[in-house]
């Protein structure tokens, strides 16, 4: 039987790792990634938030928003000969922002109004689910002018591993919502007269929060959705080809997940919820599974405290009881958890990789967590 | 120290980066308040978190409800802390459904960044000075902030110091310095950070530190290094190991096992010594994260131990309650 992750990385050109926060899918897209390289591909991973040393061990000491190769020497001294490339990148939301205003502007002047704009300047740094929009845009442009063989996309650690799947429409619509243009309207050139057929509700609420935010903010906002005008169309354009691109057969999702109770409900939750969008789920990652170590032993109380008042070796024997002890009751625990995952996706669907002895913090680490990924 | 004076402060404020136990932490610091005699209110700020289901699946809304003995629990979500707000300093009893849509509140949170975050200080504050709705409500003798995730936490906390342009001309300016004072008077409220004995969560603990001193001005009260594990084989014991262990079919444990009755074959006693290799291994890894927390950070570092769980419930979070008690009073 042909290894799951290693079946994605031959027939998909893009792999979408999600799942909650700290289950290690930025780990995991690092080592799908090289494993690829490895075999033959030109690869880009593009990651989100990387631990520190991990990026160093990528060669990401400089994030410039754009893929940057990783050194074959990298791949030299840890006795590996990859056939193909790996790229590595970071995303830079405010970059990547910028570039589709730019696209879609239907002048120059016009795109450099938007993003000299306070509002806008805002928009990339608070409003929520920016950083996945921009995401999934880096991850469509990559694929369209990138020239990859297959690109390998780390997810925002979101409250909710879902939040990506909606950020793009999520974004449309807060562009074109016709609340704030109704809200605005008052500060929009040329329609001050407008004003008069608010209710006297909105104008009340206009001026609770004109006095919060000032007048100077809502000509700003009033600015930039005025810009935006005629952009709508290219956005939605754009949001569609993305959710497209997600949803055909040259995309593959793998979810990681730990198999720890919480993050077990998020991974199951999320695999039926892309079944639902019609995304493509291709695998399960359980990650940092403790070992399983021979069987139960039966042991009673009793024993063990009899053993602790014994010999040197009767202690030891006593610690290394309760130990195995502790242990199994963690795999069983886990195994409990995964058996329900199991009833939803069935296991010839997931790759395990148990805590191992070293950490994936530099290149050999990375190196280890793939042998584990693409094992069988 | 004393546990009374590490509950002093009215206000915990709890934060880590995702995944590493905030809320198990938080509970944990509940109970031991609750134990106290204290009446103790849970904050969760804007998440369909863990926390309602260690207590017993309640779900928890912006109003504290009683989810134990002693404990209440809350969701502050900014879209009703804002409704609030309105309601208090402007009288806006009811809010038309049009200003509490989503993209409102998205559109007046991307005009004035922070703002969101401050609305979420602020109902801790009214929390503090045991209001509701301008009205008096219960008071609480504790509170404990299950805060936003690290990164995101700083920006949190530091938003009524750096106030945007937008809102330092505005009425919220007054209201940023009460939770300036607030955050800043030990006394009144202190961060604890979360951090699990790994490389990244320890980089952003030192990170988030750091920054609370320099940019929030506030000294963070302890470091909680959570799901330790603890040391099996002391050096005696690695001795007596290596000496059993020299011999292939490791006979003399398996005499001694007998003794008490126990038979072990081969493969137990390979897992018996596999899992205490694991261990130490695992321990290996967390001791040198634990050296750069300790050597990284001024405040106190407080283990607590991982549990043998794969999901933590009620009885859980007590066994944390008892070493958080436990550890803090040997500060």
């Amino acid at each position: 039987m042909t290894n799951v992750i290693r079946d994605i990385i031959h027939k998909k050109e893009i792999v979408v790792c999600a799942g909650s926060g700290g289950v290690g899918k930025t780990t995991t897209a690092a080592a799908i990634a090289l494993q690829a390289a490895i075999e033959g591909k030109k690869v880009a991973v593009l990651t989100i938030d990387p631990a520190k040393r991990l990026a160093s061990s990528l060669g990401l000491k400089e994030l410039s928003g754009e893929p940057s190769k990783v050194s074959p020497r990298k791949f030299t001294v840890a006795g590996l000969d990859p056939k193909g490339e790996l790229y590595a990148m970071m995303l830079d939301t405010k970059s990547t922002f910028d570039k589709v205003v730019t696209r879609y502007a239907p002048t120059p002047e016009q795109a450099e109004r938007i993003i000299a704009n306070r509002f806008y300047r805002n928009i990339s740094s608070t409003l929520s689910g920016t950083q996945e929009y921009m995401a999934m845009e880096k991850l469509y442009e990559l694929h369209t002018d990138g020239g990859y063989d297959l690109i390998v996309i780390d997810t925002p650690p979101t409250r909710n591993a879902l939040d990506f799947l909606d950020a793009p429409k999520r974004m449309t619509d807060f562009f074109e919502s016709r609340v704030l243009r109704w809200f605005l309207l008052p500060y929009m050139k040329g329609a001050g007269g407008f004003m008069k057929v608010a209710n006297v509700a909105a104008t009340t609420f206009l001026r609770v929060v004109k006095k919060i935010v000032g007048a100077e903010v809502l000509e700003d906002t009033a600015e930039f959705f005025g810009n935006l005008e005629g952009m709508y169309e290219g956005f939605k354009q754009r949001a569609r080809d993305v959710a497209a691109l997600l949803k055909s057969d040259l995309t593959s999702f793998v979810v990681v997940t730990s198999p720890a109770l919480d993050s077990v409900a998020e991974a199951t939750f999320f695999a039926a919820r892309l079944n639902e969008s019609g995304l493509p789920f291709g695998a399960l990652v359980v990650n940092r599974v403790h070992p399983h170590f021979g069987d139960d032993i039966a042991v009673k109380a009793r024993q063990i405290t009899r053993l602790e008042k014994g010999t040197a070796e009767d202690r030891l024997l006593a610690k290394l009881l309760d130990n195995h002890e502790a242990f199994m009751r963690v795999v069983r625990l886990e195994e409990r958890n995964l058996e329900a995952l199991a009833r939803k996706v069935p296991r010839h669907r997931w790759a395990r990789v148990p805590y191992l002895e070293q950490e994936a913090v530099d290149f050999s680490g990375l190196v280890a967590i793939s042998d584990q990924l693409f094992a069988g | 120290m004393l546990v009374e004076e590490f509950l002093a402060p009215k206000i915990l404020i709890v934060s880590g980066k995702g995944g590493v136990g905030k809320t198990t932490v938080s509970a944990a610091l509940a109970l031991v308040a609750a134990r106290r005699g204290r009446k103790v209110c849970i904050a969760e700020v804007d998440r369909k978190g863990t926390l309602p289901r260690l207590f017993g699946g309640r779900e928890l809304g912006y109003e504290p409800g009683q989810i134990a003995p002693g404990v209440w629990g809350m969701n502050i979500v900014p879209e009703q802390a804002l409704g609030e707000y309105l309601e208090v300093q402007y009288h806006m009893k009811r809010v038309s459904k049009v200003f509490s849509s989503t993209h409102f509140v998205d559109y007046i949170t991307t005009a004035a960044p922070g703002l969101k975050d401050i609305l979420v200080l602020g109902k801790i504050w009214y929390l503090e000075q045991g209001k509701q709705g301008g009205r008096a409500s219960q008071d609480f003798d504790t509170i404990v902030v299950d805060a936003p995730a690290a990164g995101h936490m700083l920006t949190f906390l530091s938003a009524p110091m750096g106030l945007s342009d937008a809102l330092r001309l505005g009425p919220v300016r007054r209201q940023s310095d009460w939770l300036v004072e607030m955050l800043r008077d030990p006394k009144r409220s202190r961060v604890h950070l979360v951090t699990l004995a790994e490389e990244m969560p320890v980089s952003e603990t030192l990170e988030t530190a750091e920054a609370l001193r320099t940019k929030v001005g506030l000294d963070p009260g302890a470091v909680f290094a959570n799901a330790v594990y603890q040391e099996l084989l002391k050096k005696e014991d690695e001795e007596t190991l290596e000496r059993v262990m020299a011999d292939e079919n490791p006979r003399e444990l398996r005499t001694r096992a007998a003794e008490v009755s126990l038979r072990l074959d081969k493969e137990d006693l390979g897992a018996l010594v596999g899992y205490a290799r694991f261990l130490e291994a695992r321990r290996e890894i967390q001791a040198k994260h634990l050296r750069a927390l300790r050597t990284g950070v001024e405040d106190p570092v407080i283990e607590l131990p991982f549990l043998f769980s794969a999901g933590l419930a009620l009885p859980d979070i007590e066994t944390l309650a008892d070493v958080m008690e436990e550890k803090v009073d040997s500060l």
